[in-house]
């Protein structure tokens, strides 16, 4: 029972980096990809009607996360506090910048635009300075209380991962693009996600490779979400080269989704790890009452999600053209 | 430097934003819903071009409430690590249901119903904004339920030093939701109309050429802040015989009778105004008197003053008590040093106050613009829908 809504809160969790991700990764390639005001609307437009449905998975996730899981939510975000309040201040500006940017027809917009951008970068630096703490081991107090020391929190691994996970974002982003930017700029979007593939692959063989000497105790479903995330890069790599992007696109979401996965399984059924303190499944869940409570809401609401999702894909598949309304 | 203070005015601020944005953003959009319900029975064009303009506004407000409300989700596990270490087995599951089944899906719906103005069925389109107005409300229920849950931890006993579930259904009865939840709802309701007609009042005072326009809405507005006051008014009152069940000492206490006192009056102010602008609602008297204008323009804040001033009550009146009788808010900080929090409760501040007055100088302008025009010019590409 334990396990099924560690699994709920582990689709949760991956469904939000492999579509938000895209997200934070236009975000950040906005003043690159395209200076006219008409055609960053055109790019934000690609975004805007998978925003809100996206964003809105990661709300889910840590909702779930406190119900399912009150005892790992305390310590995990505590523990990693500064992390999460940049974390935090990143998601805001970017989310509210997004939204309100290009709410008046005749408004400047410079200074939204820096909040998307900047928003999103702190996001994508801090998502994967926070992934890859988990991963080496949150820096924690013997008792699991926070240990307070904010330069532990930055290691050179985790700095690895913050890096890591801009060039991961940005890829997806780019990917995403080539699916849904107005025709005539599928090829640089294109172009942009050859660009990023180099830093990604080094991201992966130097995390891989890092951690197989800095991280102890895995697991064989840990080192199989290593495989997938392999196996997802060269689909998006081979995807790209072929110019099938919506096979490039869907490779780099689950690419994005893969270090999600990879902290839920690293090292189960231990699901938070220090040096000197240790969480197991059973100790983070809450008690059987509540669980048997959430199953009515759960489940239902996880369906919606999908469905929702689906209809969302089928109605915006085609890219930006003439007709489409460019909320954001 | 002692944190338990700091932490405290990080959540007090962060929440008095939070409950800024969509305390007006559940009015607003009951208002919206009931336009577009009037319009999409066979109501007049005008009743369409009032769905989109206040939607806008709506749409905008909704931004903020969203980003606040993610900082709030993210704050218990921060600083309050006490909290879910002892209550979260019962305290979590309203919360994990709010996120998951109404804020989840009032953002998608309300996604839905953006993205399908003037390209989608118009009941199947209606329907989307009544779904974002239910779940909105069923978000305000279960926060509510939660936040009634730490004033009276009903439905649960301590064993071995934890709050445990016995009854889910009990934390719905709890006399401390019965009553505080519809003065809630009322207040949104009040909000909303006070919005309305305030905008509505400035564009009079503009001599606006819309005037079938702006009657229209300011009737709907009204009529809402009538009906929401007597709601706030009542619920309000109702509450003192139950808190006599669950905190017989709260409102002797010195923190607590000075907001008391302001928000019974503000209450009873806007009771009289709304009163007011119902009886001159007749013949249209409420669209000519200019003198009344102004006082609507200067109305808009008040219910967000009553509100901040109840929360206020609420929340001071349940110290020193997180959990009321079970656990102390001191015991349930995290053990975070100050100055980190010191940190957060900066950055968060000023981010959201800036955010904050951004987001209402927007709604100030694009408010202020008016409706668009009937025969609008056709922009290529569409730029927006609402």
């Amino acid at each position: 029972m334990v396990t099924f809504w560690w699994c709920v809160l582990g689709f949760l969790t991956c469904g939000y980096f492999a579509l938000a991700g895209y997200d934070y990764g236009v975000g950040m390639l906005l003043p690159g990809f395209e200076a006219g005001e008409r055609r960053r609307r055109q790019t934000l437009g690609a975004l805007g009607p998978f925003f809100l449905a996206n964003e809105v998975w990661l709300v889910a996730a840590v909702g779930l996360l406190f119900g399912a899981f009150p005892h790992l939510e305390g310590k995990v975000f505590a523990g990693a506090y500064v992390l999460v309040v940049t974390l935090l201040l990143g998601l805001v500006t970017f989310t509210a910048s997004m939204q309100l940017r290009s709410r008046r027809p005749d408004a400047r917009r410079g200074a939204w635009t820096a909040g998307i951008v900047g928003g999103a970068l702190v996001t994508a630096l801090s998502w994967g300075l926070f992934l890859g703490n988990l991963v080496a081991g949150l820096p924690l107090s013997p008792d699991g209380s926070p240990s307070g020391d904010v330069l532990a929190l930055f290691s050179p691994y985790a700095v690895l991962w913050g890096l890591g996970f801009v060039a991961l974002f940005c890829l997806q982003g780019a990917a995403f693009l080539a699916v849904r930017a107005p025709a005539e700029l599928t090829g640089r979007a294109a172009r942009l996600a050859r660009a990023f593939s180099a830093p990604v692959f080094a991201f992966l063989v130097v995390a891989t490779g890092w951690g197989f000497f800095a991280v102890h105790g895995v697991t064989a479903l840990g080192a199989g979400v290593v495989v997938l995330a392999f196996a997802a890069f060269a689909v998006a790599y081979l995807g790209l080269a072929a110019r099938r992007y919506r096979v490039a696109l869907v490779g780099s979401m689950a690419l994005s989704a893969c270090p999600a996965l990879l902290v839920g399984t690293l090292r189960f059924p231990i699901v938070l790890a220090s040096s000197e303190y240790a969480l197991t499944l059973e100790q983070a869940a809450t008690a059987p009452e509540t669980f048997a409570v959430l199953a009515w809401f759960g489940p239902p609401a996880v369906l919606v999600l999908l469905v929702v999702q689906w209809l969302t894909w089928r109605a915006h598949r085609r890219p930006v053209d003439q007709h489409s309304l460019l909320h954001f | 430097m002692n944190a338990l203070p700091i932490a405290r005015l990080q959540f007090a601020t962060t929440t008095s934003f939070h409950f800024l944005f969509v305390l007006l953003t559940l009015g607003l959009v009951t208002l919206v819903a009931v336009m577009q319900t009037r319009w999409t029975v066979g109501g007049k064009p005008e009743l369409l071009r009032m769905t989109r303009f206040w939607g806008r506004l709506y749409v905008i407000n909704y931004a903020l409430g969203i980003v606040t409300g993610i900082v709030m989700e993210f704050q218990f596990g921060l600083t309050w690590t006490g909290l879910s270490a002892f209550a979260g087995d019962v305290f979590g599951a309203p919360l994990a249901i709010e996120t998951l089944v109404a804020f989840f899906l009032e953002s998608t719906f309300l996604g839905l119903w953006i993205f399908g103005f003037g390209r989608m069925n118009k009941w199947l389109h209606l329907t989307l904004i009544w779904l974002v107005t239910l779940t909105a409300y069923a978000s305000a229920l279960f926060i509510m339920l939660a936040n009634s849950f730490l004033q009276n931890p009903v439905g649960s006993h301590v064993e071995n030093g934890t709050l445990h579930l016995d009854d889910f259904g009990a934390l719905f009865a709890n006399p401390a939701l019965v009553a505080s939840l519809p003065h809630v709802v009322g207040a949104a309701i009040v909000t909303g109309g006070f919005f309305v007609v305030g905008v509505s009042a400035w564009h009079f005072l503009k001599r606006t050429t819309e005037i079938e326009f702006f009657r229209r809405s300011m009737r709907v507005g009204v009529v809402a802040a009538l009906v929401g006051s007597i709601f706030v008014v009542n619920q309000g009152f109702a509450q003192f015989g139950e808190l006599k069940m669950y905190q017989p000492d709260k409102l002797g206490m010195g923190a607590v009778g000075a907001p008391l006192g302001a928000m019974i009056g503000l209450g009873f102010l806007m009771f009289l105004c709304a009163i007011l602008g119902t009886v001159l609602l007749i013949r249209n008297w409420v669209t000519r008197a200019r003198l009344l204008h102004y006082l609507m323009v200067a109305a808009i804040p008040l219910p967000f003053v009553a509100a901040i001033l109840g929360w206020l009550v609420r929340e001071l009146g349940r110290q020193p008590w997180l959990v009321w009788g079970k656990l102390r808010t001191a015991d349930a900080i995290a053990d975070v040093p100050a100055g980190q929090i010191l940190f957060s409760f900066i950055a968060f501040s000023l981010l959201f106050a800036a955010l904050a007055v951004a987001d209402w100088v927007l709604m100030a302008r694009v408010a202020k613009r008016g409706p668009d025009p009937v025969e609008a010019p056709a922009e290529l590409p569409v730029l927006s829908g609402v």
